[in-house]
């Protein structure tokens, strides 16, 4: 907007839907060159009127769908929402900064992560699996793999015996319990199939099945419960050895590795591939549903419930967000571009429908809300490296593990 | 009574005003009457008796007329009155009013009266209605001349119409009390008449009862007027009714010799009167054509350019015209005018100003240069003189003209032509580097880790892992996706060339290191390759064949079942005479060739992996050999030299074609995947692109870099390529080869990156597109490989 026009006035209305922040509905006539700060102030006097007690709250606001991040005019303007209309600004509270909590150091690059409620299961290059209390306290070193370790993923973390998988360029998933008194891990069993390294694992929601895919292009899911109906860690471990596993089904379909995937319910499957295409299988059919295609390599997906939005990354540092039932019409939805380097992961918050992290080769963690597509909410600093993984599966932490053989542990104080 | 005084009135009227034509009608239909009339008056004397209530009637009438109208108002019939009664009160009251205005106006004059008439002429029935009232004074029934009711026009011959029954024999009603019926089917009765004998006493005692009629249609007495009665007699006598006729008038020629303005002619002018004559038109457009061209001048024309020439006086024109405008030369195409000599200036006036004239310094100065060829100031001594007539001849006037016209004919002129054609013309129009996508953008991995140049590096086939050589002696396998590096193989010497084995089954890489070449197995990737390739190379194949000794002083294959280096992976050792710089597969993975600069006549040499043995495919050294190729669709060999390249035919062992690439040192040399282009690298600076099918000559030749290219790199699968050069650059070029032959391959430079520092005079030394994904690897002296996406 030219230096004329940062003299216009427009019409502004204040909306929220946290009603502990409601402020009167009159409209407000406002300088277009305002910016968030001088709206903040604006809210928060309005507050104050009506309850002299409060404390100062940092607000956000909400024009045309999108967090404003620059002058509310240019904002509106590059929108192409008219000047002369009233316009309705919802805020709401700011989303706090994310504390960093720990760094949790490794012996090598942490290449993926995953979050229960009570701990945490980092896989490392050097082959091994770690295992950390969300406290940050080291439980266990698992010599593991023959071959670093590419992915981790609980299975089941209710009751005494935790159990989780992992996977490794060595062409194999191993799945292991632990047994969280005794602090003992023992695999119970080897998954082989794959015969090029398994990239990405991911357990269906209802903990019955998991997948994995590999740079053999194959998808495979496994199946936790025996054909009996027992589950096969009780017989597993009363037997007490390890026990070679094979699929259940093998699925193929891509052209490239499977870099990522995850389920979008108990028999929907999201993969994404380095042949540049998101496909949906259903697993239940062995099929593949749909298939979208991008022009660059995909990295990694995420999928959420809350919006129902496919999340992936890719080599030309941007996240795309798409809507894996749409068929026609613009498919990516929103693009969130800051990144400078390839984004290796994308993990959605699992309380907050908006909000997402990200994880490039930048060295950078991204704290995104995707109605700001074009300025994170927080650069989250810390890895001098690499971040190669990123989880955000509970809530208030988010943890992120790099080249630089270090977790970060990143607390989201909401 | 009052309808026969009517039908009367409106006879005098017609009589008076009708032609001659209608009036023998009138005539008639009087006649008619009349001829009653005459059976009236013959038969007066027979009747004999008057009806003195008519007379009665009338006198009542005549005294009271108001009360009449009084009568008509009650809207009560009595005897005559009956015919009023059908009439409307409303009409009543409004004719009673008229008749009140009639009756008292009618001595006034004439205006009111013309009213009365208008609304008279309405229709019938007023008029019936008027002559009704009119019943009661029969004795001012007659009306002057002037002042006809009817002088307005009206035309009609219409008979009473008061009685609807038509033109029947009134005899028909002679049984009935009435003689018909009014408009609104009313009888109308018959007046009372009285006997005989009323008949006779009216005639005795009415001096007017001989000019009384009665009408047949309404059954009542019409007193006839003097003028009524004139009218019969002159009819009686045969002679115009009218008296007012003038039987000799004046005689009016209404079809005469002179013309009218309003013709009286029915028939139109001839048409040929309105059309031109051609003949005319021929002669008027000669004379506009001749106007028009100046042949001819009107003599108003003629007038204003005599008056113009008297008032302007004596013409003046530019004596020196020519000196501004260039001479029409009529002849002479694009003639250039002479240049102009300069003026002369106050120096050569005869009167010059003193500063002007030589001092003795200058006079000598003058003198000294006077037989000097070089450029002088003056060609002459300025002089003074008192007047014009003093000036003597100028003595070099003839020779300076001639020399004037020696140089004009001398140094003929010309134009100079100049091109106008801008330099980005010449620049072929290329698409927007926007539309080529995807090609590499940014530098994304930097993969870190050699201490030392890396001269060399290798994707696999599958695209996941990538292997480089360094001058440190080692070889690392690195992860592509990660940068991370998964393995290193040491080895003792500079690691020059490093090849993955292309075939999908094998995991192999061959190592060049100083004199030997290393099959190395990396150990990463598909564990049964792993294994397949340790198994397949445990040890050397039964040689059905002698090796020749030349081959065998050349080259020496060593299977490793142990120690340090098989640790690391190596399977097989070829131990090779001279310092080996190239190594690289055949597509298919089971042949490599080596290539050693030194080797003169053997510097190519071609393993077999599956038999294990070598061969040297040429005899004869045709130059430094500088690199070499497989070709990637035909058995074919491609060799550099210095300064040609060479292809071979392995299969007929002879020489297919010799490329001329007119550079002074090939570095580099890559085929494209599709096998009819090829790209090479030079030393001077230069990127040469070959169309095999085209010709032996360069088809582009891409002077894009600065200094020494290094290497030079296809993609498999996007039409990309990529050069590196000493200016520490890589750029990336769009390559795109059609299948059609007629259409010539685009390049189209897309980017540059300089990612790589300048180490000893070394920057970038080789580049490597990833197998499936539009990337691009560089390796540097700086000891890095970078990653573009």
């Amino acid at each position: 907007m030219t230096s004329d026009n940062q003299s216009d006035q427009l019409q502004i209305r204040f909306v929220t839907k946290q009603e502990k922040y409601s402020v009167p509905d009159n409209p407000f006539a406002v300088p277009s060159s305002v910016t968030t700060k001088e709206l903040n102030d604006l809210v928060n006097q309005l507050f104050h009127e009506g309850n002299a007690a409060a404390k100062k709250v940092e607000f956000d606001f909400i024009a045309a769908g999108e967090l404003l991040r620059a002058h509310l005019g240019d904002h509106l303007n590059k929108r192409g929402i008219s000047l002369e209309s009233v316009v309705e600004i919802e805020y709401l509270e700011r989303h706090p900064p994310p504390e960093a909590l720990d760094c949790l150091i490794h012996d090598d690059w942490v290449s993926s992560v995953d979050v229960s409620d009570f701990a945490i299961v980092t896989g490392c290059y050097d082959t091994s699996v770690h295992l950390w209390t969300t406290q940050g306290v080291h439980k266990l070193s698992v010599p593991a793999h023959t071959s670093p370790i590419k992915a981790v993923a609980w299975l089941k973390t209710d009751g005494p015996v935790a159990s989780f998988v992992s996977a490794s360029q060595d062409q194999t998933c191993m799945i292991w319990e632990w047994d969280v008194d005794e602090n003992t891990v023992r695999c119970t069993d080897v998954c082989k199939g794959h015969i090029r390294s398994v990239d990405s694992v991911a357990v269906a929601p209802d903990g019955n099945r998991f997948a994995s895919g590999s740079w053999d292009k194959m998808l495979k899911i496994w199946s936790l419960i025996d054909d009996d109906g027992e589950s096969e860690h009780k017989k597993a471990r009363k037997s007490g050895i390890s026990q070679t596993k094979t699929p259940q089904v093998t699925l193929k379909g891509h052209k490239e590795c499977i870099s990522g995937m995850c389920w979008i319910d108990n028999v929907e499957l999201a993969t994404c591939s380095w042949d540049h295409t998101v496909r949906i299988w259903d697993t239940e059919m062995n099929s593949s549903v749909r298939e979208i295609g991008g022009n660059k390599s995909f990295f990694n997906i995420q999928f959420s419930k809350a919006n129902n939005l496919l999340a992936t990354c890719s080599a030309d540092r941007h996240i795309r967000l798409y809507d894996p039932r749409s068929t026609e019409g613009q498919i990516v939805k929103v693009t969130l571009t800051s990144h400078k380097n390839w984004v290796s992961s994308v993990s959605w918050s699992s309380d907050r429908e908006n909000l997402l992290v990200s994880g490039s080769y930048d060295n950078a963690v991204k704290l995104w809300d995707i109605r700001s597509p074009q300025v994170p909410l927080y650069d989250l600093n810390g890895h001098e490296d690499k971040v190669m993984c990123t989880n955000w599966s509970h809530s208030p932490l988010i943890v992120s593990g790099g080249a630089d053989n270090t977790l970060r542990i990143f607390k989201s104080s909401f | 009574m009052v309808m026969p005084e009517l039908s009367k009135k409106r006879k005098q009227s017609s009589l008076e005003k009708s032609q001659l034509g209608d009036e023998k009608k009138k005539v008639v239909s009087l006649k008619d009457v009349v001829g009653e009339s005459d059976d009236l008056i013959s038969s007066l004397p027979e009747d004999g008796v008057v009806d003195s209530d008519v007379s009665d009637d009338s006198s009542e009438d005549e005294d009271e007329p108001v009360d009449e109208d009084e009568f008509n108002e009650d809207s009560e019939s009595e005897g005559d009155e009956d015919l009023n009664s059908e009439i409307d009160s409303d009409e009543l009251e409004w004719e009673s009013e008229n008749e009140e205005e009639e009756s008292s106006q009618e001595s006034d004059g004439d205006p009111e009266k013309e009213d009365a008439v208008e609304i008279k002429s309405k229709n019938g029935i007023e008029k019936s209605k008027i002559g009704l009232r009119k019943e009661g004074v029969p004795g001012t029934s007659t009306q002057p001349p002037g002042e006809d009711e009817y002088a307005e026009g009206d035309t009609s011959d219409e008979e009473d119409i008061r009685n609807t029954v038509g033109n029947i024999p009134i005899n028909w009603y002679d049984e009935f009390d009435h003689i018909g019926y009014d408009w609104d089917g009313r009888k109308i009765l018959k007046p009372e008449h009285g006997d005989q004998l009323d008949e006779f006493l009216k005639k005795i005692e009415d001096p007017d009862f001989w000019r009384k009629v009665r009408n047949v249609q309404t059954g009542q007495d019409v007193v006839l007027s003097d003028k009524d009665i004139n009218q019969i007699k002159r009819l009686e006598s045969h002679k115009i009714p009218d008296e007012a006729f003038d039987d000799y008038a004046p005689w009016i020629e209404w079809f005469s010799s002179e013309v009218l303005e309003m013709p009286l002619r029915k028939f139109p002018e001839h048409k040929k009167s309105f059309l031109p004559s051609k003949d005319e038109m021929k002669k008027v457009s000669k004379y506009v054509h001749a106007l028009k061209m100046g042949w001819m001048k009107t003599r108003k024309a003629m007038k204003a350019k005599e008056k113009k020439e008297k008032q302007k006086g004596p013409q003046f024109y530019l004596l020196w015209k020519t000196d501004d405008v260039a001479d029409e030369m009529r002849r002479i195409e694009n003639h250039i005018p002479a240049p102009k000599r300069p003026l002369p200036n106050h120096s050569e006036s005869y009167n010059p100003p003193e500063e002007y004239l030589f001092n003795e310094q200058e006079m000598r100065k003058w003198n000294r240069e006077r037989k000097s060829l070089g450029n002088k100031k003056l060609h002459f001594v300025p002089q003074k003189f008192n007047s014009l007539r003093q000036v003597p001849a100028y003595k070099r006037f003839i020779r300076e003209r001639f020399m004037r016209c020696l140089d004009l004919y001398m140094c003929p002129r010309a134009i100079k032509m100049k091109l106008t054609i801008e330099p980005e013309e010449l620049v072929p129009q290329l698409p927007s580097p926007a539309d080529l996508q995807p090609f590499p953008t940014t530098a994304s991995i930097y993969y870190k880790g050699h201490t030392d140049m890396v001269r060399s590096i290798s994707v696999d086939p599958t695209g996941q892992f990538m292997a480089s050589a360094a001058d440190d002696g080692t070889v690392k396998f690195w992860e592509i996706s990660t940068g991370r590096c998964l393995r290193t193989a040491t080895f003792s010497g500079t690691a020059r060339c490093v090849a993955w084995n292309p075939s999908s089954q094998m995991s192999l890489v061959a190592v060049a290191v100083d004199r030997k070449v290393y099959l190395v197995n990396p150990r990463i990737g598909c564990q049964d390759h792993i294994d397949q390739t340790d198994e397949l190379l445990d040890k050397r194949p039964y040689q059905d064949k002698v090796t020749p000794p030349r081959v065998e002083a050349a080259v020496q294959w060593e299977y490793l079942s142990e120690g340090e280096l098989h640790e690391q992976g190596v399977l097989i050792v070829l131990n090779h005479f001279k310092e080996v710089k190239q190594v690289q597969w055949h597509w298919k993975g089971d042949y490599v060739f080596s290539l050693m600069p030194d080797g003169e006549n053997r510097s190519i040499l071609i393993h077999q992996l599956s038999r294990g043995r070598s061969q040297t495919p040429f005899n004869r050294a045709r130059g430094l050999v500088q690199a070499a190729c497989f070709h990637p669709t035909k058995p074919y060999f491609l060799v550099a030299t210095q300064r040609n390249v060479r292809i071979y035919d392995l299969v007929k062992q002879e020489m297919v074609k010799k490329l001329i690439t007119s550079s002074k040192w090939i570095s580099d040399i890559t085929v494209h995947p599709g096998g009819d282009n090829l790209l090479i690298g030079t030393y001077d600076r230069k990127v040469l692109w070959f169309d095999l099918e085209l010709s032996t000559k360069p088809y582009k030749t891409l002077s894009l870099h600065s200094q020494a290219v290094r290497s030079v790199a296809y993609h498999k699968r996007y039409p990309l390529f990529a050069s590196v050069s000493d200016d520490m650059s890589l750029i990336i070029s769009h390559g795109m080869v059609y299948n059609d032959l007629l259409q010539n391959a685009l390049i189209v430079p897309l980017k540059r990156f300089s990612c790589h520092d300048k180490v000893n005079d070394f920057s970038l030394l080789n580049v490597t597109f990833h197998p499936q994904q539009p990337w691009v690897f560089t390796s540097g002296a700086d000891g890095n490989i970078v990653l573009y996406t």
